[in-house]
């Protein structure tokens, strides 16, 4: 019947218009130059270095947490360190935006509070100020207007928004059985010790038990533990695979057992003030804290700067260091000694012969991470995270809920982590896909829970991460769980996620710490006791 | 048998009836935009309300269709009376919704009646018109006139109401619009065949009552919205503006002047000083020196502020309201101005329209005495208010043995709630002494006296008993007296990341049925 195609369209068409300023689309564009000029690095065209090499006691490759914090580590030791960085912003995967009606980041977006043997990460958040003093029990206490503020999260599902991750008043009564069993398991695994005395599960990832009984973990991939332990209910292999892909970026089928109950045991603090949350949230997400981490240390930085190789002087300890500034100039530097800050794939480019060094060779994990710029009436009530149920991606963050000020103006990160196991061809489509077709796929995936967000939406802009982050394969612990190469070459030391295989903040912290604290001897400083 | 009434001519008639099917298509898709419309302002989800109201107006209209069939002779009389049925549902059907759009059952059953009738007369009317012109052409030139003229009506419908109709004529003078000019084509109708001068004479007399209706309905549609909130409210509207953050409404009778937000009561002028002189007054008192310095925070009405003023030795007074709509019309209209004495309009007071958590975060200022009178902890963007994190941030506003008084929700109808924020203050380190009012228009009400160790519930007043309204020494120590069914329970801190008080203040409001 025509008229009835008709009269829907007329209505359709006009709901559209009434519900948004107009039937609009948004801007917006790919943000981030680093993948195609990192592609030099692979591919070759980067000019010969010219000129006399200019001078630097350290010279850190990458200004991502991990370099900024080796830059940190070596702040008070009166020396001369300069950070380079390919991106035009600091903070790699941590980076973040002040543009728009709040900041917002493009990647890693909140810090769980951390645990107290994750030293250095609770030494720079007492620095800033976010942790305000130790309770009685030795505990630390965060200031309370950063731990995520009520409601945290909602989820849609089936048709409707429920409260919290877990819509419980929707779930069968087997569903529900299956989530408390697990959450039971969760506990035990949290508080378990091994009979090295070390927690099963810790953060920093290196100071684990080594019983084998837990690495055992890391011959399964996490769905074949599920399996195993008899978890079949569509929620519960739903909420741990919506886990692995959140923290990894991988499908249960393609992450180690071990790593996936990482994630679930390894957070040890336990008190009336996190009971709410214990996420320490920013409007920026972790972009707070690679702002903290660069105000807090003298070190220059030097952004828009691709290294293309760092390497041993010869003949003289030193390290010479050859840098490109797109799309003109390659100079070299020289240096009592380098850090290198980038994942495993780009260090062995870098550095000769660090590829006989047994770094471990990593999958890693593509993410879309897309910021909207939305103008909606204010909803008081609106919490920072809504998941939905059945998505491609992981839902979005609301950048205003740590304002305590209203506005109908705010900014939601969405995030799409790419978990199948080819990850180099969904790579390799991702490089090429037009920012149209990503946004669409984008309020696509969003619609279901929002349908006018089209109209709502003035810009949108994308960030594709290729190698978001290390993917934990089963086996990634490898034949000698968490003994991490620390040393590239002489003088050359490495700092990455990628050492360990877990993408946290405190762990990049740690790496950081780590390799500066590793060439106080080549630079002939004492720098004290350690900070890890 | 009577003399037939004299006919139009039947060239003219042919071009007429064309002009109705015009007229008829293009106001059946105003009253479903209309009543799709409304459907979505007032019950929200506008495509699930969209797509039943296309659904149930498209069957109605098939329904119609075929009950068409049933109607044998005396076609035009029928036609008339249709048309006028459609002019009285269809114009209609947007002051009825609005007058029941209170009342949440009634809305959803009179939206669906009214499309279902509204799509079954106007389903009636195209086959009665094609038939009504068979005379004239053959069937295939007919169809094809006919339903030609339909669409183009849809088309002219759908593109005027978002672009003109709705935004310049309204949503009830749209529907009373489009219903007078389906009466004037009943009306025209009688004029196209002979018919006896009887039955004219009744279609003309129905047609005028029709017609009468809706043009007087049209004329006293332009107050109708504000009327039929009126009617919620109870009385006359006197101010309402959309705020970005809430619907401010301001009522007044000859008696009472009334204060709406978001629907909810915040003051009336009955006995708004019962309320405003045991907010303000004790505290004054247990500040034990005369204030000098007063944060108001909240209190956009300004009457709490009028309460201030009456201290000769205050300075300054710094409000800080969220919503400059409120302050503003307190500041400006004469009715609010009458009630607060211009209080927000003295030198001594400046106003502040910001976010009072980033506004305490920011300030370095220090005040003797801070007022805080939030609305209750109903969502969680105003229960950040009621936080630990927050009264550490007002401790940090006040100077030396410094004096707060904090509105607190009823200890009667949310007990808990009440106590949960004595308990919160409490845990941020102050020294609460909670005490509570009896307020007509709301019933008992609580507030929480606090500030530094050692303060304690105050015995006299700073004003004299010609100063005030309603309060006076002798009453006060019966103030911090709690009976046994509003006393004190076990409640939990109110903190950002957990603000359970939203949830138990929702659970108790909710169980009263509000
Ligand atoms: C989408 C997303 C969400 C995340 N969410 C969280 C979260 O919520 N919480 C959390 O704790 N972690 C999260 N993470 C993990 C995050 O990666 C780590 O917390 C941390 O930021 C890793 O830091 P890094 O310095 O080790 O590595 P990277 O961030 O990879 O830093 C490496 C830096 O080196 C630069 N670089 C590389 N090659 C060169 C070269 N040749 N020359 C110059 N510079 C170069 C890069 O541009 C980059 O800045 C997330 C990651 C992603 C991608």
């Amino acid at each position: 019947m025509h008229r009835r195609a008709f009269l829907t369209a007329v209505a359709g068409g006009w709901l559209a218009q009434a519900s948004g300023a107009s039937s609009r689309s948004p801007a917006g564009g790919i943000l981030g130059a680093a993948a195609s000029v990192g592609h030099l690095l692979r591919d070759g065209g980067v000019p010969a270095p010219q000129g006399p090499p200019e001078r630097a006691d350290v010279v850190i490759v990458g200004g991502g947490v991990s370099g900024l914090s080796a830059a940190w580590r070596l702040r008070e030791a009166g020396l001369d360190v300069i950070v380079l960085e390919i991106e035009p912003f600091l903070g790699g995967t941590s980076a973040s935006s002040d543009d728009g009606a709040a900041p917002h980041p493009f990647g890693a977006h909140y810090l769980a509070a951390p645990n107290p043997e994750a030293r250095a990460a609770l030494r720079l958040l007492s620095e800033m100020g976010a942790l305000t003093h130790w309770d009685a029990a030795g505990r630390p206490v965060f200031d309370p207007r950063l731990l995520c503020h009520a409601p945290q999260e909602r989820i849609f599902f089936e048709g409707a928004w429920h409260p919290g991750l877990v819509p419980l008043d929707a779930l069968r009564p087997d569903e529900r059985a299956e989530l408390a069993r697990f959450s039971e398991v969760e506990a035990r695994m949290t508080a378990r010790l091994g009979a090295d005395g070390r927690p099963w599960f810790q953060i920093p990832v290196d100071q684990s038990s080594r019983d084998p009984e837990v690495i055992a973990l890391d011959r399964l991939t996490m769905a074949e533990w599920l399996d195993r332990e008899g978890y079949r209910t569509r929620f519960l292999r739903w909420y741990v695979r919506y886990a692995t892909l959140d923290d990894f970026g991988g499908e249960p089928e393609d992450v180690s057992a071990w790593a996936g109950l990482h994630y679930f045991a390894a957070r040890k603090l336990r008190t009336p003030e996190l009971e709410g949350s214990h996420f320490l949230v920013w409007p920026e997400g972790n972009g707070r804290l690679v702002k903290a981490l660069a105000a807090a240390s003298p070190a220059r930085r030097r952004t828009g700067t691709l290294v293309t190789r760092v390497a041993p002087l010869a003949g003289r300890p030193g390290v010479e260091v050859v840098a490109f500034e797109p799309p003109g100039r390659a100079y070299r530097l020289e240096a009592r000694a380098a850090i290198v800050a980038t994942p495993g794939f780009v260090a062995r480019r870098l550095v000769p012969g660090a590829a006989d060094r047994g770094l471990p060779d990593r999958a890693a994990s593509p993410w879309l991470v897309a910021n909207l710029h939305v103008d909606r009436p204010v909803d008081p009530d609106l919490p920072w995270d809504s998941v939905i149920w059945g998505a491609d991606g992981l839902g979005y963050v609301d950048a205003r809920h740590q304002l305590t000020t209203l506005s109908d103006r705010t900014v939601l990160t969405y995030y799409r982590a790419y978990g199948g196991v080819d990850v180099a061809s969904t790579r390799a489509r991702l490089a090429v896909a037009p920012w149209g077709a990503l946004a669409d796929d984008v309020l696509r995936d969003l619609a279901p829970a929002h349908p006018d967000l089209r109209a709502e939406t003035s810009r949108m802009d994308l960030v594709v991460w290729g190698h978001a982050m290390p993917r934990p394969r089963r086996g990634f612990l490898g034949h000698r769980p968490f003994e991490v190469p620390t040393t590239l070459a002489d003088r050359i030391a490495w700092a990455h996620v990628d050492q360990t295989g877990l993408a946290l903040f405190e762990e990049a912290q740690a790496r950081g710490v780590r390799a500066a604290e590793s060439l106080a001897d080549a630079l002939g400083k004492d720098l004290g006791e350690t900070w890890l | 048998m009577a003399s037939p009434a004299p006919a139009l001519p039947r060239r003219y008639v042919h071009p007429a009836l064309l002009a109705s099917v015009f007229v008829i298509a293009t106001s059946g898709i105003v009253y479903e935009l209309v009543t799709g419309t409304l459907a979505s302002y007032v019950l929200g989800d506008s495509v699930a309300q969209f797509s039943l109201v296309i659904g149930i107006y498209l069957f109605a209209m098939g329904v119609g269709s075929y009950l068409s069939r049933y109607i044998e002779s005396d076609l035009l009389e029928r036609f008339v009376d249709i048309e006028l049925g459609v002019a009285l549902a269809g114009g209609l059907s947007a002051p009825i919704l609005f007058k029941i759009y209170a009342s949440y059952g009634a809305f959803k059953v009179a939206l669906y009646l009214l499309v279902a009738i509204i799509g079954v007369l106007v389903g009636l009317e195209i086959p009665l018109l094609i038939r009504l012109l068979e005379f004239s052409l053959d069937l295939k030139e007919l169809v094809a006139r006919v339903l030609a003229l339909d669409y183009v009506g849809a088309l002219v419908a759908s593109i005027l109401f978002p672009s003109i109709l709705l935004p310049h004529l309204g949503i009830q003078q749209t529907s009373l619009f489009f219903g007078f000019l389906n009466g004037l084509v009943a009306f025209g109708c009688t004029f196209l065949f002979p018919m006896p001068r009887a039955v004219v004479l009744r279609l003309r007399g129905r047609a005028i009552v029709v017609l009468a209706t809706l043009g007087v309905g049209f004329f006293v549609a332009t107050r109708f919205v504000e009327r039929s909130e009126a009617l919620y409210f109870g009385a006359p509207i006197v101010y309402a503006e959309q705020s970005p953050y809430q619907r401010v409404v301001l009522t007044q009778t000859s008696r009472t002047t009334r204060l709406f937000l978001n629907g909810n009561l915040q003051f009336s002028s009955d006995d708004e000083v019962r309320y405003h002189e045991a907010l303000v007054h004790p505290a004054v008192a247990a500040l034990g020196r005369d204030p000098r310095t007063v944060l108001v925070l909240g209190g956009g009405d300004g009457l709490a502020t009028r309460e201030l003023l009456r201290y000769p030795s205050i300075e300054r007074i710094v409000l800080v309201d969220l919503d400059g709509a409120v302050t503003r019309a307190f500041s400006n209209l004469p009715v609010a101005t009458k009630l607060n004495g211009g209080s927000l309009r003295d030198p001594r007071v400046v106003v502040h329209n910001e976010d009072a958590f980033r506004w305490c975060e920011e300030s370095t200022d220090s005040f003797d005495l801070a007022v805080v009178d939030f609305p209750d902890p109903s969502n969680y963007a105003v229960g950040k208010l009621y936080t630990d994190a927050f009264y550490h941030l007002l401790r940090q506003r006040l100077g030396v043995r410094g004096v707060a008084v904090i509105q607190s929700t009823s200890p009667q109808y949310a007990r808990q709630s009440f106590w949960s924020i004595v308990t919160t203050i409490e845990a941020s380190g102050f020294t609460a002494a909670p005490y509570h009012v009896y307020v007509p228009s709301f019933g008992d009400w609580g507030f929480v006296l606090v500030g530094a160790e050692g303060l304690a519930a105050p015995s006299t007043l700073r004003l004299s008993r010609d100063e005030l309204r309603w309060l006076e020494p002798s009453t006060l120590p019966e103030l911090f007296r709690f009976p046994r069914d509003t006393g004190r329970v076990p409640a939990p801190v109110n903190r950002l990341n957990d603000q359970k008080l939203v949830a138990i203040y929702t659970h108790e409001w909710g169980q009263l049925g509000r």
